[in-house]
């Protein structure tokens, strides 16, 4: 069964044997608040692929601001200049937006995940599918006509 | 799965978790730099000092982001049994982060010419 072993499992214990130290209660607080002590801990795989799905949805909003960074950067020979400057603004506000949805959303899986409830359904990605759409289909009207 | 195999150790994890799980961390760090970069860049052009300061604050975030994808791959391969949970803390900064980038994001367009 030599090659079912987690080859690193256990580098670095020596150095380390007590790597989870008991939480002073101060960090205990922060890292364990109220809703992480109700429910089961759930298989770790499910908690590692929601902290993924966070990220993936803060990249998501970290690139539609660069994109509307970008567009007010770099698209001078786009007119009308008002459409491009709305259109960056409402990319760069969709970003701030969707970076608090990833962490309630986050949060909310988490805690269904510990209570056993269904995983909360979201309208998230047909508003980002047409949105992304709009902006597609905006940007290339500009280009045509601007 | 949990059960341990003759040699004491977890099973192989098939999925890789830890590193997924860190590369995940790894790109989220250069979408933040990425954003560092864009907002020095507006600093530079309209010279606005505050740009400057913002921009030089979310690079060294995305380098605090890459190095803690390298503690948790450490975290997770290390563990035996079931490994850490995320923390919220490093959600909630990662979070905090976006949104800074996004205030300073929208501050730039609204500002600079």
């Amino acid at each position: 069964m030599a090659s079912d072993e987690w080859p690193l499992a256990n580098a670095g214990a020596g150095r380390h044997p007590q790597y989870w130290k008991p939480a002073s209660d101060e960090e205990h607080q922060m890292q364990n608040p109220r809703w992480r002590q109700q429910g089961e801990e759930p298989d770790y795989r499910f908690t590692l692929a929601n902290e993924r799905t966070f990220l993936a949805w803060i990249r998501t909003a970290l690139a539609l601001l660069a994109g509307g960074v970008l567009l007010h950067q770099f698209s001078h020979s786009l007119g009308p200049r008002w459409v491009v400057v709305a259109l960056a603004v409402l990319l760069a506000v969709i970003g701030a937006v969707l970076s608090v949805i990833a962490y309630t959303r986050w949060r909310a899986n988490e805690i269904a995940m510990r209570t056993g409830e269904p995983l909360p359904f979201t309208l998230l990605l047909p508003l980002l599918a047409g949105f992304s759409l709009v902006t597609a289909a905006v940007i290339a009207v500009l280009m045509v006509f601007g | 799965m949990t059960s341990a195999n003759p040699a004491g150790r977890p099973p192989r994890d098939p999925g890789l978790q830890p590193e997924r799980t860190a590369l995940a961390w790894n790109r989220t760090a250069l979408a933040v730099a990425v954003n560092g970069v864009l907002v020095l860049r507006a600093g530079l052009v309209g010279s606005a000092p505050l740009f400057l300061g913002v921009g030089a604050v979310l690079l060294l975030a995305a380098a605090g982001a890459t190095a803690y994808s390298s503690v948790r791959k450490r975290q997770l391969l290390r563990a035996v049994g079931a490994p850490p949970t995320s923390s919220p803390t490093a959600l909630a900064l990662a979070a905090l982060v976006t949104l800074l980038a996004s205030g300073a994001g929208i501050a730039s367009i609204l500002t600079i010419r």
